[in-house]
């Protein structure tokens, strides 16, 4: 071989083992460094910007630098997903929670004396494990309505009853305001449910866990609301076309006045607040209950900003400093309830009149019960319900029969329980 | 090639017998070819190794998974459970909805996008300061995020975009091209079609260079109009590009995700969940290591197999054209 042959040889291998070497390394090379990395959701009220001013503060107390991420696929559970796989799961992960499949990889909080005051923890427990803290409830169940149009229409008082808001649809209808306000994509039925939580949890409490236990089926639960959301629809008060809506604009529908009532969660407020003085004065209730069942019923709620720790976190103490400012710092409690429209049982902080009429509900609701898929050891058989049921809800736009509908409820979780 | 010619492509033949063959490598030669081979297997290694790396091992651990119950977590060892997650994929009615929705994006899709760019390609053809200009705007959507690009199309085109807001204030009624089933299925097909042509308008327009300039001079000389030409010298002239482009055109939309996140969501009623965004945003995130890598492999499969019918279907054509 000649002196230019070997040269290349050794120039090629050389280039071949750094290249390898390079493959080698990754972010755990840092795992010496003080720094924490958290995944978050970013929405409009919880910006990028948002967070790196909440985490500030603890930097400078403690010199520990939290990196912000935000969620590199549709959402933080795909990313947390792909983050594990990767084998570069986060320190801390903001807004899912714990199920069977996570719970192996978390941080038992339990033993955090910090821990059991937090609100909702017991409510997430699971098999009496404290594996995600929060700050605070967001209620799920609650109907924003114009009041001016309510005026307009002559509705003299909130409904409390479906019959009742059959009637108030109809009289908005007639006074040409949007009855109903939905919305396309994950919010369609994201809204159902919340129209749902009191009913289902006077009719079925803990349904979640009856379902597990195959003494009810998914079907069973949410026919009733399949067929009111149907009768809307075919009356009009529900647009068909509101299945191709997107949720900003649904949003700004109601912000602009031209809706009469609109199911939504608690983080609302901050929309409302944000969007300074509206034409309108806007209202809320819990929504209706069944003829002769106590109003107001149960309240959807979830835990606002849980945070869990990753059990792989190389950095778990400097994890554990993190999570305990957020959920035990009073400013920043303070400044995570204001932000996203959360509430917290002896802390005000809400201070505008729909936040403060959003605080009434939750204190005069009989039980904050669990959504959807559940909490803790309140679970259904199934994970994935809330994209199924958003697509089931969908098809009742377009033409499925509300009996059709909850039979697809009930074959999906058959399929995939 | 004449037995008497020496064949220079083959391998020096080796001795056999105790006896030298002709052609091969003697002493010094030898060294020196040890010396090439080295070289040539330094320059092959490193590509070898991100071929390896990159393709060949994220392939098989989707394989090996797909036989799994893995569910994504490094502390997890995965199970394996047979053929368990590809029985559950084919009865599963989630995902035969989204192998359908995906056929029809694919066939459908890449009917458009070659009709699209192949007729775009003969009009931008002759090289004029206008077509200049023109093969730049129309190569623009493919820049786009497609992300970017359904949300752009879903404000033109949401119940409330700027298109039924024009159809309002003329007193028309409102077109349901993302709340219909079935035109949100078209709508999804319409905007791949725009975001995605350009990359096939491109391999026309350097196929259509390859056409010989005296076969079109000939026609034209002979008094072939307009489609005789097309129909009997630049379309046989373009074949090899119509493979080209409807096999990557084809494979690109079996792929369909980020314009279905940000224009439909797969709705109404899941009647725009693809395939990949079944994998995607459904199993993925649930978890579902295992049965989601079942169906990257059929994915795979299918595309190979659309692949290797093409091709073998031009081949064919070619050959009995021959």
């Amino acid at each position: 071989m000649t002196r230019r042959g070997t040269g290349v040889v050794g120039a090629a291998l050389v280039a071949s083992l750094l290249a390898v070497s390079a493959c080698g390394s990754g972010p755990d090379s840092a795992s010496g460094s003080n720094e924490v990395r958290m995944l978050v959701n970013l929405t409009d009220n919880l910006t990028q910007e948002y967070w790196n001013e909440l985490v500030q503060p603890f930097e400078e107390q403690t010199g520990i630098d939290v990196r912000i991420e935000g969620p590199t696929g549709t959402n933080v559970s795909e990313t947390f997903s792909s983050q594990l796989a990767a084998g570069t799961g986060p320190d801390v992960i903001q807004s899912i929670f714990p199920d069977e499949q996570i719970a192996p990889e978390l941080v038992d909080l339990t033993g955090e004396t910090w821990v059991a005051d937090t609100p909702m923890v017991d409510t997430y427990a699971m098999e009496g494990k404290h594996l995600v803290a929060g700050i605070g409830s967001q209620a799920q169940s609650l109907v924003y309505y114009n009041k001016t149009a309510f005026e307009e229409a002559g509705i003299e008082a909130t409904p409390q009853t479906w019959e009742e808001f059959s009637d108030a649809l109809a009289k908005l209808a007639d006074a040409g305001y949007t009855p109903l306000q939905t919305a396309g994509q994950w919010q369609t039925g994201l809204q159902l449910q919340q129209l749902s939580h009191p009913t289902v949890n006077t009719l079925h409490p803990r349904w979640q866990s009856a379902v597990s236990a195959g003494e009810l089926t998914l079907g069973q639960v949410f026919q009733p609301m399949f067929e009111r959301y149907a009768t809307w629809i075919e009356a009009g008060y529900v647009q068909q076309s509101d299945v191709g809506l997107d949720p900003s604009t649904a949003d700004a529908n109601f912000i602009g006045g031209k809706v009469g009532m609109y199911p939504l969660g608690s983080w609302l407020v901050a929309s409302i607040d944000n969007a300074g003085e509206l034409p309108f004065e806007v209202g809320v209730f819990s929504p209706p209950v069944e003829e002769g069942m106590s109003y107001p019923g149960p309240q959807g709620a979830t835990m606002a900003s849980p945070y869990m720790v990753y059990a792989g976190s190389e950095r778990t103490d400097n994890a554990l400093q993190l999570v305990k400012y957020l959920v035990t710092d009073q400013a920043a409690i303070e400044s995570q309830l204001v932000q996203d429209g959360v509430f917290r049982t002896g802390t005000a902080v809400q201070t505008s009149p729909v936040g403060q009429e959003i605080q009434q509900i939750v204190d005069e609701a009989p039980e904050l019960v669990a959504v959807g898929e559940g909490a803790g050891d309140t679970r259904l058989p199934v994970v994935g319900l809330n994209d199924k049921f958003t697509e089931i809800t969908q098809s009742l736009y377009t033409g499925t029969s509300p009996a059709d509908a909850a039979a697809e409820l009930d074959a999906w979780a058959e399929q995939n329980r | 090639m004449s037995s008497t010619v020496v064949d220079r492509t083959r391998a020096p033949r080796r001795a056999v017998g105790g006896d030298t063959v002709v052609g091969a490598p003697q002493g010094p030669r030898r060294r020196r070819g040890i010396g090439a081979v080295l070289v040539e297997a330094s320059m092959v290694v490193p590509a070898l190794v991100v071929f390896v790396a990159l393709l060949v091992v994220p392939v098989g651990y989707a394989v090996y998974y797909s036989f799994t119950d893995y569910n994504g977590f490094p502390n997890r060892t995965p199970e394996v459970v047979g053929l368990d997650n590809y029985v559950r994929l084919f009865q599963s009615t989630d995902v035969t909805g989204a192998l359908v929705v995906t056929g029809a994006v694919a066939v459908a899709g890449s009917l458009l996008v070659n009709a699209l760019a192949l007729g775009l390609a003969l009009l931008l053809w002759r090289t004029t300061r206008f077509t200049a200009i023109a093969r730049v705007v129309m190569f623009y959507p493919h820049v786009l995020s497609l992300v970017a690009v359904g949300f752009l199309w879903s404000a033109i085109l949401g119940p409330q975009g700027a298109v039924n807001s024009l159809l309002g204030s003329l007193g028309a009624s409102p077109l349901p091209f993302l709340s219909d089933e079935t035109w949100a299925l078209a709508t999804l097909i319409g905007v791949i079609a725009w975001a995605q042509f350009g990359v096939q308008l491109l391999i026309y327009l350097a196929g259509l260079q390859a056409v010989p300039a005296e076969l079109l001079e000939a026609a034209r000389v002979d008094g072939a109009g307009r489609w005789h030409t097309f129909r009997h010298v630049t379309w046989p002239g373009l074949a090899p590009s119509v493979t080209v482009a409807l096999v990557t055109s084809m494979i690109s939309l079996l792929k369909t995700y980020d314009v279905v996140v940000s224009l439909t969501g797969g709705g109404p009623a899941g009647s725009t969940k693809t395939f990949a965004y079944q994998i995607l945003a459904v199993d993925f995130p649930k978890r579902q290591v295992g049965l989601a890598s079942a169906e990257a492999v059929v994915l795979i499969i299918i595309a190979a197999v659309l692949s290797f019918a093409v091709l073998a279907l031009r081949r064919r054509h070619d050959e009995a054209a021959a």
